[in-house]
């Protein structure tokens, strides 16, 4: 019986020191993984309606220079009620987050949204303007 | 010793279960039908709506030897509305996938909540269809079935269905309406009004149906009277006409019963119950075919879904709704 439970005590022992041995992987307080990358940009944005389809009336303009995105909406857009959705260079993500049917009808108070680099250490401040066709 | 005894026990069991768990059960072999017996299934799905048919397929069989069918009849807890029927033709489907009815007896009577076909052939098998007009006495209720045959030895068996809720939603469908025209819609009457109509129903019209060319994503609309006058573009409201109701665009939910039987999405209650206009505008523009709008009347007494069956570019629409009293 002792050389069995001595055996048993082995084998959970050599397998806790392979796992606390394995390396931990990187990631951010949203569980999403923190890369090398320093790249920190909007590749390009959309607006859609309460319907899902696309209130723009043109293409947005995005100046990662200046960190704004100017977007012009169709004559009527319920402002109250669209979804924003917005791409990213690789690894990056966005805050405060889109989860959901958001609120932009506060045109004089352009809304903010920060883009976080992929290593989670540059962040970068995009102005949301918005204006009617 | 006693710890290895044990532990052989335990394996025992274990086995003895594992071996039991993967006998085979024997098929057996039905018995034969060896007496009148029925089935039924109910053919229509989605929402029950107060004016639309609930559709049932009835079946009865009974051996050679025993005898014939000689009747069928069904019986609703609430009496079905006007168009109420049971086939009296059994259906086959043909290798085209065509159902092809043959008469087996002779048109079926309403007579209360009862509807009978007496069968006129010499027949021992049929599948009659019966469609239940969902009368306005039913909205918000249960309601159930008792389907029955009876065949030429004496015997009766009967089959029950149900219970089926009953929507408290209405329905109301193709409704045309054209700018400046018949362009005063109201919710609470399921209808369209002239100008001079909806002068006199002031109170029941909820939204205005225009069409406007410029700028070019205006083009179809439905705009609550209260709106601001930028979406009420060359209108005239008739006196009185003034409520502001909460509307809002919808894509991609073509209610089947809307539509005409095209699509497998339905609208129910729950559906109506729910939907949350709170911060919706009072104006949809750029509505197209198959297009909808939630909307919530100003008084808050009706919630309804508008479904836009067509357009055309002449400044007209169907649209077609349904609706549920808060």
């Amino acid at each position: 019986m002792t050389r069995i439970y001595k055996t048993l005590i082995a084998i959970i022992s050599i397998t806790a020191i392979a796992v606390s041995c394995s390396k931990d992987v990187p990631v951010d307080e949203d569980g999403l993984l923190i890369t090398e990358r320093q790249e920190c940009f909007v590749s390009n944005f959309e607006l859609l309606g309460s319907d899902f389809v696309t209130v723009r009336a043109a293409v947005p303009v995005i100046d990662t220079t200046a960190q704004t995105i100017n977007v012009t909406v169709l004559f009527g857009t319920d402002l109250k009620n669209v979804y924003p959705q917005f791409t990213l260079a690789t690894d990056c993500k966005l805050d405060p987050k889109v989860t959901g049917r958001t609120d932009l009808s506060d045109l004089a108070n352009p809304k903010k949204y920060t883009v976080v680099s992929g290593n989670r250490k540059i962040r970068k401040e995009y102005s949301l303007n918005i204006k009617f066709q | 010793m006693r710890f290895i005894k044990k532990n052989i026990a335990v394996l025992v069991v274990f086995s003895t279960l594992l071996f039991s768990s993967c006998q085979k059960d024997e098929y057996v072999v039905p018995d034969p039908v060896s007496d009148l017996t029925n089935d039924c299934i109910k053919r229509t799905i989605g929402p029950n709506i107060v004016s639309l048919p609930i559709e049932f397929a009835y079946a009865m069989a009974i051996p050679k030897s025993k005898g014939k069918l000689v009747s069928a009849q069904v019986e609703a807890s609430i009496a079905g509305a006007t168009g109420t029927y049971l086939e009296h033709r059994s259906y086959f489907t043909n290798t085209s996938g065509v159902d092809v009815p043959v008469t087996v007896g002779i048109p079926s009577s309403n007579e209360g909540k009862a509807t009978k076909v007496t069968f006129s052939v010499d027949t021992t098998a049929a599948t009659l269809r019966y469609f239940y007009v969902i009368p306005e006495e039913a909205r918000g209720q249960s309601v159930t079935f008792t389907f029955s045959a009876t065949s030429s030895n004496g015997q009766t068996v009967s089959y029950k269905m149900g219970p089926y809720t009953i929507a408290k939603m209405g329905i109301k469908r193709n409704i045309a309406v054209s700018n400046g025209n018949l362009a005063y819609v109201s919710i609470e009457n399921m209808t369209a009004y002239t100008a001079a109509e909806a002068a006199a129903n002031a109170g029941k019209v909820d939204l205005v149906y225009l069409y406007r060319a410029t700028p070019t994503t205006f083009t179809h609309a439905l705009v609550s009277p209260g709106a601001e006058s930028i979406y009420l573009p060359g209108v005239t409201l008739p006196s009185g006409v003034n409520r502001s109701t909460k509307v809002r665009k919808v894509f991609n939910l073509q209610d089947r019963n809307l539509a005409n039987l095209q699509f497998g999405i339905y609208v129910d209650d729950k559906d109506l119950q729910e939907v949350d206009l709170t911060d919706a505008p009072n104006y949809a523009l750029g509505l197209r075919a198959e297009a909808g709008t939630w909307v919530e009347t100003a008084d808050k007494k009706y919630k309804a879904y508008i479904f836009v069956n067509s357009v055309n570019a002449n400044g007209s629409a169907v649209i077609s709704m349904l609706r549920y009293t808060l």
